[in-house]
């Protein structure tokens, strides 16, 4: 069999880019014990090592155990602690050696062989091996295991195979006749590798066992990792203390044995408020600052000693949905006449002419986003599409597209369709998120203007889940999904027949002719190895999304970190991080 | 007196029996439940939702989901587990149940100690300046909701930089020695225990303003007082005593509001008490948590009223409960 070799070309591709990385020219670097670590080349700073790193997050994290671990508290703590096989470059989004340094594809691109690092050690100076890898994914494939990845990681019911080949090398198998190439290293990457010898007797006993084990309760030191640092301690409701793993696989471009911090602390705040004044205030070395606070903290930088940076934009968009599902007729839901007016593409590009993004970035961020046109985020540079069809705020034209689709305005100044009923539905969003409220004023405002009775209610997030993921019973909704870089992590939003597919979910044949095309273009892009060629097929996908408006995006937010002086190794990448947790380092000396 | 508390007690069974009955089923008749986040999730699918709903029991009716809960309770003193948590509902309870307890403990003893003094010096003194200007302070005391003073007061504790910004104790309290740590905490008390025991007082002190002017205007009083006894032992030994009885009652109610009291307070100034936990649970659709604390709730509520029914029978010889 062929293989090729992916790893290897990440440092040629810098080459031929015309930059070359400080650490290109140096003999290779070591550690005692690891000849291949890793090496941070991305990190601007050689950093100095001791000091303390302050963060503040809102909620307690759920669990320490990563398999487990679904909200961002607990992922936040965990991926300090734990580490996949390959992990992402957070400047690029491409996929980089983790704990295995290299990887290798059969030609039919099924069969995958990794290789880790020689000489990594847990926290508690046991070895890594592949047997710890395999328990990794079986944990997730056990019955009762609470985790997404599962999903992810199964291919029309049948999932993934693997088998040990040595202490070093493992090989996962991808079932036949599917090919999901495009998106299997960053579904390795999801896999967090937890130690056997720690939690083989856990998930021998069963899933519900697992689910329990390394909860918030645990003992600190049971918490073995391969991660940058180690568990000190948790009190519950204030803060996570966490310590320097002395025996971390990476290396600065001097040689030097990563991270560079004695202490990494997580405090717990009860809101962002409370966030914001302990970092103006200096208690915190990080604030993550909402749009409409840039302005303000800019003019306070030089007062408080911090930087805060004009980030890109994040991954995640609000967006407004249109219920075509005919399941949704009913007391509570649709009417027939608006399930009519609602699958009418001229319905639906009228009102996306009638949206203002303009004000909405301007009144809800404070000027501190981008509109948006298609699903995949400005801020999302591999794969976001510029040149799909927009529509400009334009009443005229959506006057005059809905005069055109058969509606009248009457000389009560109501809308009426072609039979002659008043064109009016309920708007709704979770109550309680301020954006999704002002943008739904905003919405009603213009679509008032064009003569349709539009109601505004909010409602509880519980209950609008489930209207829109149980009974269908509902009209039309503005909410917002979290976005992963590769577009097939959300398969579930765009197949026809997925659960997600909110306007007409679970479809068993594609109902439109450009349905069916977007779900022959996920699984072509999911076939291909090639970006360039993914890229092109996702570029089509977005395409056809903005010209049928099933879902009408209004902007992408941008970030905006504020970091303290003192600390180093500051390099803004994809949604605003800041950098790395290994490569930060302490300023002892700052003027 | 030994029959009476036992009777009560015997009454609490199915008091919250009632209770946690009737919340059970309001929780479960709201729309939605905890996997309601996770079903918005694109990568999860129903088919994962539906079998976390199956291992949390979710799945099954109303009235077994109940009766399961309450035989745990009553076999092993088990309040079930946390969705959200993976642990169990005592341990979560637990964790922060002492730091909520030293709170509402902390504002009670000051609203007590500071509001009964003045209560009696505005009473002794009506219409007097220091009435007149210690009733306008008290009126602004119960109007004021205690997020808003609390936020005021770390507002204060930014710009002055005297008091620590939230919070219950500092980045190296570990390292503290004992004394280190009971000063580390009481700096971080200031504010949460200035606001409730503000709150507090400011009623109290009315209260017992009211009651003490109501005693002073009886008969005895005159009588004692025409018989030349002086005004201090009129008023500290007749008056007061009488007048302190109203108090009592309210004291046991703020005994039930000891692990409740403080909810909203705790989630403006991070406290980590139950009140965050709680409330956190609630929007989330925690079952168990909510029921556990519920429960709890109830109990501390009945008995608190129970010391106070005790309590009135030792200050007022009146009252016998046989």
């Amino acid at each position: 069999m062929r293989r090729m070799t992916i790893a290897v070309g990440v440092a040629a591709i810098l080459l031929v880019g015309g930059i070359v990385p400080l650490g290109a020219q140096q003999p290779k670097l070591t550690l005692p014990g690891i000849p291949n670590p890793g090496v941070a080349s991305y990190a601007p700073e050689i950093g100095k090592y001791g000091g303390t790193y302050v963060i503040s997050q809102i909620s307690d994290p759920r669990t320490f155990n990563p398999i487990v671990a679904q909200d961002t508290a607990s992922t936040a703590v965990t991926g300090a602690l734990f580490e996949a096989l390959v992990d992402q470059d957070y400047l690029t989004g491409e996929i980089v050696p983790g704990l295995a340094e290299s990887w290798t594809v059969s030609q039919d691109g099924r069969t995958w062989t990794f290789t880790l690092r020689e000489g990594i050690k847990w926290s508690d100076g046991q070895p890594l091996t592949t047997e710890d890898v395999a328990f990794s994914a079986q944990a997730i494939f056990t019955d009762g295991v609470d985790n997404s990845a599962v999903d992810l990681l199964t291919f029309q019911d049948q999932p993934l195979r693997w088998r040990v080949l040595d202490k070093r090398r493992i090989q996962f198998i991808t079932p036949r006749a599917i090919c999901p190439v495009g998106i299997f290293l960053r579904l390795i990457g999801a896999i967090d590798v937890v130690p056997k010898h720690k939690l083989a007797d856990a998930l021998a006993k069963g899933g519900a066992e697992f689910n329990r084990t390394w909860g918030i309760n645990v003992n600190p030191k049971e918490l073995v990792g391969t991660g940058p640092f180690i568990l000190q301690s948790y009190v519950p409701g204030q803060r996570l203390t966490l310590l320097r793993n002395p025996n971390y696989w990476s290396v600065d471009q001097k040689g030097q044995r990563l991270p560079y911090l004695t202490r990494y602390i997580l405090l717990i705040v009860p809101n962002l408020e409370q966030s914001r004044l302990k970092f103006l205030a200096g208690e915190t070395d990080f604030y993550s600052a909402r749009p409409r606070e840039f302005a303000e903290l800019k003019a306070q930088e030089r007062q408080g000693s911090f930087a805060v940076y004009d980030g890109p934009e994040t991954f995640g968009s609000e967006f407004l949905v249109l219920n075509q599902n005919p399941a949704g007729v009913g007391s509570g839901g649709l009417t027939p006449a608006q399930l009519s007016w609602f699958q009418d593409v001229r319905f639906r590009r009228a009102l996306n002419h009638a949206i203002d993004r303009n004000t909405i970035v301007q009144q809800v961020y404070a000027g501190r986003a981008t509109p948006s046109w298609s699903p995949i985020s400005v801020g999302n540079k591999l794969y976001v599409n510029t040149n799909v069809p927009q529509y400009p705020y334009n009443l005229d034209r959506a006057q005059q597209l809905l005069a055109e689709a058969g509606y009248r305005k009457g000389a009560d100044g109501l809308l009426r369709d072609a039979q002659g009923n008043v064109v009016e539905f309920t708007l709704q969003t979770n109550a309680g998120n301020t954006d999704r409220e002002a943008i739904g004023n905003i919405l009603r405002q213009d679509f008032v203007k064009l003569g349709m009775r539009v109601t505004f209610a909010p409602e509880a997030f519980p209950s609008l889940v489930s209207k829109l993921t149980g009974s269908y019973r509902w009209q039309a909704i503005i909410i917002g999904l979290t976005g992963g870089i590769e577009p097939s992590s959300g398969r579930n939003v765009y197949l026809s027949s997925g659960d997600l597919h909110m306007w007409r979910p679970n479809q068993e044949k594609p109902v439109n002719e450009w349905e069916a095309e977007v779900d022959r273009l996920f699984e072509q892009a999911a076939c291909e190895t090639d970006q360039a060629k993914r890229k092109t097929l996702y570029a089509r996908w977005q395409q056809i999304y903005s010209e049928q408006a099933p879902m009408m995006w209004f902007s992408n937010p941008k970030t905006q970190p504020a970091v303290r002086n003192t600390i180093g190794n500051i390099k803004l990448g994809l949604q605003g991080v800041t950098g790395t947790l290994e490569t930060r380092y302490y300023k002892t000396v700052y003027k | 007196m030994l029959r009476h508390i036992v009777q009560r007690l015997l009454n609490l069974i199915p008091l919250l029996f009632g209770v946690t009955l009737i919340s059970f089923i309001i929780i479960q008749l709201s729309p939605g439940d905890f996997l309601s986040e996770m079903r918005l999730n694109p990568v999860v699918s129903s088919e994962t939702v539906e079998a976390m709903r199956r291992n949390f029991g979710l799945d099954q009716p109303l009235h077994i989901q109940y009766l399961k809960w309450l035989r745990a309770i009553f076999l092993r003193g088990d309040l079930g587990y946390s969705f959200a948590y993976h642990v169990p509902v005592t341990w979560l309870i637990g964790s922060r149940l002492l730091n909520t307890l030293i709170l509402n403990l902390a504002a009670l003893v000051i609203a007590w100690l500071v509001a009964i003094p003045i209560g009696i010096h505005a009473a002794t003194r009506q219409y007097s300046f220091s009435d007149n200007t210690l009733s306008m302070t008290a009126y602004l005391g119960i109007s004021t909701p205690t997020f808003f003073s609390g936020l005021l007061l770390l507002l204060f504790a930014f710009k002055t930089r005297l008091l620590p910004i939230g919070g219950m104790t500092s980045l190296d309290y570990e390292f503290f020695p004992w004394y280190g740590k009971v000063l580390d905490v009481a700096r971080h008390l200031v504010i949460p225990a200035t606001v409730l025991a503000f709150t507090a007082s400011a009623g109290l002190m009315r209260q017992m303003r009211g009651n003490l002017l109501e005693v002073l205007r009886q008969d005895y009083v005159r009588t004692a007082r025409a018989k030349g006894l002086a005004e201090r032992p009129v008023i500290y030994k007749h008056a007061v005593r009488n007048a302190i009885n109203p108090l009592i009652t309210i004291f046991g109610f703020e005994i039930g509001g000891l692990l409740s009291g403080s909810a909203i307070l705790e989630n403006v100034v991070g406290w980590p008490g139950l009140g965050r936990l709680i409330l956190e649970a609630l929007v989330q659709k925690d079952l168990y948590v909510v029921m556990g604390s519920l429960l709890i709730g109830s109990i501390t509520l009945v008995l608190g009223n129970l010391v106070a029914d005790i309590l009135l029978a030792f200050a007022d010889p009146r009252i016998r409960y046989d």
